[in-house]
């Protein structure tokens, strides 16, 4: 049986429409659990348990907010947090732009050196937790604020050095090489040629580093107890929860998811150049 | 001026390693003094153990399927995306939301979403469906797997997505427009123009996600903490549990010795790949 061929433009109306089904139910699919999320943490609890659930809080409150944040030490988890993120950001930045610039431009320890910082990056963290927990106990490192830094720089030295690294790379060399014949120092070029070209590129990387400190979880949770904890380990609390927590819950994971999706969208133009290590300029 | 960063890794990586190599072969413990030496014992336990097998099936199993899941996602997502349209900028954005977010608090906001009697995933299925569906998405078999896999696929698609929209977009549109010169319909168009010259982002897209979905963890935590009873432990999973709430440290740490060895070989070939990719 000879089949009809779709004209052209009936073709092209039906991919149209595929794409637009494609994109919108991701959209949703992305958005529904968020969307219940946040509006759960505005919910007074006599919401929480009505069938149909409730969409939009005719009364909404912030009493969640308040009970997350001083009950639940809500607050010291933010502030460890903050604190920890900034200092692990400005850590690892620094050590890695200097790593990246010499890597690039000097070649400094060739191959090896490169393939072995990158393969930091692969290491399962249950492999080298348990080793760094036990250092930590004997270091008096453990549950502490510098500890968990110090951890975090590490983690996070392998993305700000890719990063870097690609973004040097893409850099022209004639400045630096005309600073040189100048006679500025290796250094001295560093700081006040290659760096302030370098800028976009180090932000970019500065606030990658943020985030993916922001939303550690695993080295928080074995390093950590009592006093260095940060916003994502205070979920244990919550582990086989009760309905009557159920809207803290909610208003904490909107306080910590907010902050990074903010940074996040700062960083979008960068985005595959961080998720790939720089392997794909994106 | 590599000196700060190579002393930082080496502090928390060599040293680290070579110790707990040491840890793998003695007796290590809190309460008992002096750490005897035991050779393989350790190593024998977890090979012994059948939980260790089970979490590592598990454990390739969902990687797998998810990574699986996502390419097929991303790849749809990417094709869909990667013409202009009114709006792009704002979708786009929306997309790449779940990238920025603490894997815990994906977890637990799956648990809140899914979970009875509190979250709404029942009542809306059961309106989508139009009879009454009651699931226990968190503590049963083998809807508990569906639920990580879920909550991984939401996370990760926008990774897939965004890697392979760049190299979509890196493919040279004179290779398009021979093509529709020729007459080539959409589907040969895809397999012989887009998927050659896709192929090397591809590798790479999943290479870099499978090494990530082997690791899997937070979700686990939060969402099902291993339960119902021990049908969802993953590797990393199970070790933490040996390690941390069983305090056998020796233990676990012959047992990450043993996880590291398994993926060292797919790390090394993906460093390698990254590697030509930068001096290219």
């Amino acid at each position: 049986m000879a089949k009809a061929v779709p004209s052209l433009s009936a073709r092209s109306a039906r991919a149209g429409l595929a794409r637009v089904l494609t994109i919108g139910l991701f959209v949703i699919f992305v958005l529904v659990p968020l969307y219940w999320v946040v509006i759960t943490s505005i919910k007074p609890s006599s919401d929480y348990l009505t069938t149909p659930p409730v969409w939009f809080p005719a009364k909404p409150t912030i009493v969640h907010y308040t009970a997350a944040l001083f009950s639940y030490r809500g607050l010291q988890g933010l502030t460890n947090s903050l604190i920890i993120a900034s200092a692990a950001t400005v850590l690892s930045t620094l050590m890695g732009t200097m790593m990246a610039y010499s890597l690039a431009r000097f070649n400094t320890g060739g191959r090896h050196l490169s393939l072995w910082v990158l393969s930091q990056r692969f290491l399962p963290p249950v492999a080298i937790v348990l080793p760094i927990f036990l250092l930590f106990r004997t270091w008096g490192l453990y549950d502490t604020l510098t500890g968990l830094i110090l951890a975090y720089t590490f983690m996070t030295l392998p993305l700000s050095v890719w990063m870097m690294f690609a973004y040097f790379q893409q850099l022209p060399k004639s400045l630096e090489e005309a600073a040189w014949v100048d006679g500025l120092s290796r250094w001295q070029t560093f700081w006040m040629v290659a760096t302030p070209l370098a800028a976009p590129g180090v932000a970019a990387a500065a606030v990658f580093v943020f985030i993916a400190v922001w939303t550690e979880f695993f080295f928080a949770l074995i390093l950590t107890s009592r006093h260095a904890f940060t916003l994502p380990t205070i979920f244990r609390a919550f582990l086989g929860f009760q309905g009557a927590q159920y809207g803290e819950a909610c208003a904490l994971a909107t306080t910590s998811l907010a902050p990074s999706i903010v940074l996040g969208m700062l960083v979008q133009r960068h985005l595959v150049r961080g998720l790939t290590l720089g392997a794909i300029r994106g | 001026m590599v000196a700060p960063a190579v002393l930082i890794i080496l502090a928390f990586s060599i040293y680290p390693l070579l110790f707990s190599l040491w840890v793998a072969f003695v007796n290590y413990d809190f309460q008992i003094p002096g750490h005897a030496f035991v050779g393989l014992q350790n190593f024998q336990q977890v090979i012994e153990d059948p939980l260790a097998w089970s979490s590592l099936g598990l454990t390739i199993a969902l990687s797998i399927t998810v990574v699986v899941i996502e390419f097929v996602l991303g790849l749809a997502l990417a094709l869909a995306m990667v013409k202009t349209f009114r709006g792009r900028g704002i979708v786009m954005s929306i997309l790449i939301i779940p990238l920025f977010i603490s894997p815990v608090i994906v977890g637990q906001s799956w648990a809140l979403f899914l979970q009875r009697p509190f979250g709404p995933a029942d009542y809306l299925l059961s309106q989508l469906l139009g009879r009454q569906i009651q699931i226990s998405w968190v503590g049963e078999v083998p809807w508990v797997y569906f639920s990580i896999a879920l909550a991984d696929v939401w996370q990760w698609t926008p990774f897939m997505f965004v890697i392979l929209l760049a190299g979509l977009a890196a493919v040279p549109p004179h290779l398009y427009e021979a093509a529709e010169l020729d007459g080539v319909g959409a589907i040969q168009t895809f397999l012989y123009v887009t998927m050659p010259q896709l192929a090397s982002v591809m590798l790479l897209a999943v290479t870099l996600r499978l090494l990530d979905a082997v690791k899997l963890f937070d979700v686990i935590f939060m969402l099902t903490g291993g339960g119902p009873g021990t049908s969802t432990y993953t590797t990393s999973f199970y070790l933490y549990q040996i390690g941390f709430q069983q305090f056998h440290l020796s233990i676990a740490t012959a047992g990450s010795w043993l996880f590291l060895i398994l993926l060292s070989a797919v790390i090394i070939a993906l460093v390698r790949r990254l590697l030509k990719a930068e001096t290219a």
